[in-house]
C-alpha cells in the first residue's frame, strides 16, 4: 500500500491549470517534487491537503481524503517552509492550542524533538531563525505520530548548513520512525542527497515521476561544438553555453565519438526538459 | 469545535475584544448616544480579523484536521460570546446607573436611556452587523476593509435611525424610554423581539459564512 496516491487532481484557475496530476509516494519514501517557480508544486501540495478545491482522488494510506478528511489529516504532517504563523506568540501557545487537535500527540515525542532540534518553549516564533521555525513546525508535525510527512519548500531561506542539518533530521525520520515524505524544492541538491523517487512537474503538468536513479539514469548531458551536430543528433532541449551548446541524449541515443558526454544531475534535467517544453517538443 | 473555539481564544483575540467590553460603562456618561459602544464591539471584531491574517490564522487552521466550514463557526461563536458579553454589561450597567443615579438624571438627551430596549437595540445593531461582515469577510478572509467599511455604515445609519425614533415616536420617546421600572412589559416585548432579531440574523450569517468559506481557496 503506497502512503500517497494522488490521481488526476486537477484544479482550474483563469491562468494556470494543474492537469491531471497523478502520482505517488510508497510507504518509507522520499519523494521529491521538483518543478521551476510557478510549476504547481504549491498548488499540488495544497490540493492533497484540501487548502484548495480541486478535483482528482487522494487515498493516504488506503483511505480517500475526500470521505475520511479528519481521520487521514491525522496522519498527515504538514510543514509549510518555515512556522509562518503568529509570530508574537510562544511556542509554547502555539502548542497548547495546536496539540488537542490530535488523539495521538506525544508530549514526550514532542519535548525530545524540541531538546534535538535546541528549541525553547520560552522563545516567541519572531525570535526564531529560519531553520529553527523548519525545526518547530517539523517538531509539532511530527509529535502526533503523522505517517506522511508533506513539506512546501521547507528548505528554501535555509544557509547550507542548516539545509544539510535538514535532511539528516528527514533521513533519520525515515529511518526510525518509518514516515514516508512528499517534499517540494526547487534546491534539487537537497534530492541528490535524501530523495528516492522524483516527481517533476512542469506548467502543471507531471513530465516525470519515477526512482531518482531511474531519472539520472534516462538522461545524459551531452555538449556539441555547434548547434547543427546538437541538432543531429536530436539532443533535448539544447541551449548556447559558454563553449558551444548543451543538450540531453537519451542513453540509448548513438553519438559521434567528439561529442562530449556527462552525467546529468537533475538541474540539468530540469532545465534542458523546460527548454524543450518551452519550444513545444515532447519528451 | 472546542478545541477551534480554545485556538481561537488563546491565539486570535485582539486586545481590544476584552478592552471594549468595559466601554459598557459610557452609560454613565450623560446625554450619549449609547449605541455606539456597540459599534467599538464590532471594531474589535476587525481588529481580530485583521489580526488573524497576519498570523497567517486561516492557513493554520485549515492544515488541522477539522471540518473547513467550522473554521468560521468557531470564529463566530467567540464573536458571538463577546456581543452577548457587551450585551450583558450594558444592560447590568444600565440597571445600576437607574438605581443609583436620581430619575431626571437617567433619561438621556442624545438617544434612548441604558434600559433594557437599549440592550434590544445593541442586539439590532451587532446582527446586522453579523450579517453584513462576516459572510463577505469568509468569502475573502484578506479583504477586511470592505466588509468592515459597509458594516459600519449600515451600523452607524441605523444608530441615526433610532435617534430619530427617539425624538420623534411616542413609542421610542415615552413607552420605552425612561427607567426598567417603567413600562416594563413593552420594554421586555422590545427586549425579546430584538434578542429573536439578533439570534436569526447571526444564525443565518454563520450559516452563509460557512458556505462561502467552503469554497475559497486558502
Amino acid at each position: 500500500m503506497n502512503a500517497l496516491e494522488v490521481r488526476n487532481l486537477t484544479k482550474v484557475y483563469p491562468d494556470f491549470t494543474l492537469d491531471k496530476v497523478s502520482f505517488c509516494v510508497p510507504r518509507g519514501h522520499i519523494v521529491g517534487l521538483i518543478g521551476r517557480n510557478g510549476a504547481g508544486k504549491s498548488t499540488t501540495i495544497k490540493g492533497i491537503l484540501r487548502l484548495i478545491a480541486a478535483e482528482g482522488n487522494i487515498d493516504v494510506f488506503g483511505k480517500d481524503i475526500f470521505k475520511d478528511e479528519l481521520t487521514v489529516k491525522q496522519m498527515i504532517g504538514y510543514v509549510g517552509g518555515g512556522f509562518r504563523y503568529y509570530p508574537m506568540n510562544t511556542l509554547s501557545a502555539i502548542r497548547k492550542a495546536y496539540a488537542p487537535f490530535y488523539l495521538t500527540w506525544d508530549q514526550s515525542k514532542y519535548e525530545k524533538f524540541l531538546a534535538q532540534f535546541g528549541l525553547s518553549e520560552k522563545k516567541k516564533v519572531k525570535e526564531l531563525s529560519e531553520g529553527m521555525k523548519v525545526k518547530f513546525a517539523l517538531a509539532l508535525a511530527l509529535s502526533h505520530g503523522a505517517k506522511l510527512l508533506i513539506m512546501d519548500e521547507p528548505t528554501s531561506g535555509l544557509d547550507p548548513l542548516s539545509r544539510e542539518e535538514f535532511c539528516d533530521i528527514i533521513l533519520q525520520l525515515v529511518r526510525e520512525e518509518g514516515v514516508s515524505v512528499l517534499f517540494s524544492t526547487h534546491i534539487t541538491s537537497d534530492l541528490m542527497r535524501i530523495a528516492d523517487d522524483i516527481v517533476y512537474i512542469s506548467q502543471g503538468r507531471i513530465l516525470a515521476a519515477c526512482p531518482l536513479e531511474a531519472l539520472l539514469g534516462k538522461y545524459r548531458l551531452a555538449h556539441f561544438p555547434s548547434l547543427a551536430e546538437a541538432a543531429a543528433a536530436n539532443a533535448i532541449g539544447v541551449k548556447s553555453v559558454k563553449d558551444g551548446y548543451e543538450g540531453l541524449l537519451t542513453r540509448d541515443t548513438q553519438i559521434s565519438e567528439d561529442t562530449v558526454i556527462t552525467d546529468a544531475t537533475i538541474d540539468n534535467i530540469m532545465v534542458h526538459l523546460e527548454k524543450a517544453a518551452e519550444e513545444g517538443r515532447h519528451v | 469545535m472546542f478545541d477551534l473555539v480554545k485556538k481561537e481564544l488563546s491565539l486570535c483575540m485582539h486586545p481590544t475584544a476584552f478592552i471594549f467590553l468595559s466601554f459598557a460603562v459610557l452609560v454613565f456618561v450623560p446625554n450619549y448616544p449609547y449605541e455606539v459602544i456597540f459599534f467599538f464591539s464590532s471594531l474589535s471584531v476587525f481588529f481580530c480579523c485583521m489580526m488573524a491574517r497576519e498570523n497567517g490564522d486561516i492557513a493554520f487552521s485549515c492544515a488541522l484536521p477539522v471540518k473547513k466550514e467550522h473554521i468560521p463557526l468557531a470564529k463566530m461563536l467567540v464573536v458571538i460570546g463577546l456581543q452577548c458579553a457587551i450585551l450583558l454589561l450594558v444592560g447590568v450597567m444600565g440597571a445600576i446607573k437607574g438605581a443609583v443615579l436620581p430619575a431626571e438624571q437617567y433619561i438621556n438627551q442624545a438617544g434612548i436611556s441604558a434600559n433594557i430596549v437599549l440592550v434590544g437595540n445593541g442586539a439590532i445593531l451587532l446582527g446586522i452587523f453579523n450579517l453584513i461582515f462576516f459572510p463577505r469577510y469568509f468569502k475573502k478572509p484578506d479583504k477586511i476593509g470592505v466588509p468592515f467599511v459597509i458594516g459600519a455604515i449600515v451600523v452607524f445609519l441605523l444608530i441615526g435611525v433610532f435617534i430619530v425614533l427617539r425624538w420623534t415616536t411616542p413609542l421610542y420617546s415615552i413607552t420605552l424610554n425612561g427607567l426598567n421600572s417603567e413600562n416594563t412589559g413593552a420594554k421586555i416585548a422590545a427586549f425579546a423581539i430584538s434578542a429573536a432579531v439578533y439570534v436569526v440574523l447571526s444564525a443565518v450569517s454563520c450559516k452563509l459564512s460557512m458556505n462561502n468559506f467552503r469554497k475559497i481557496d486558502v
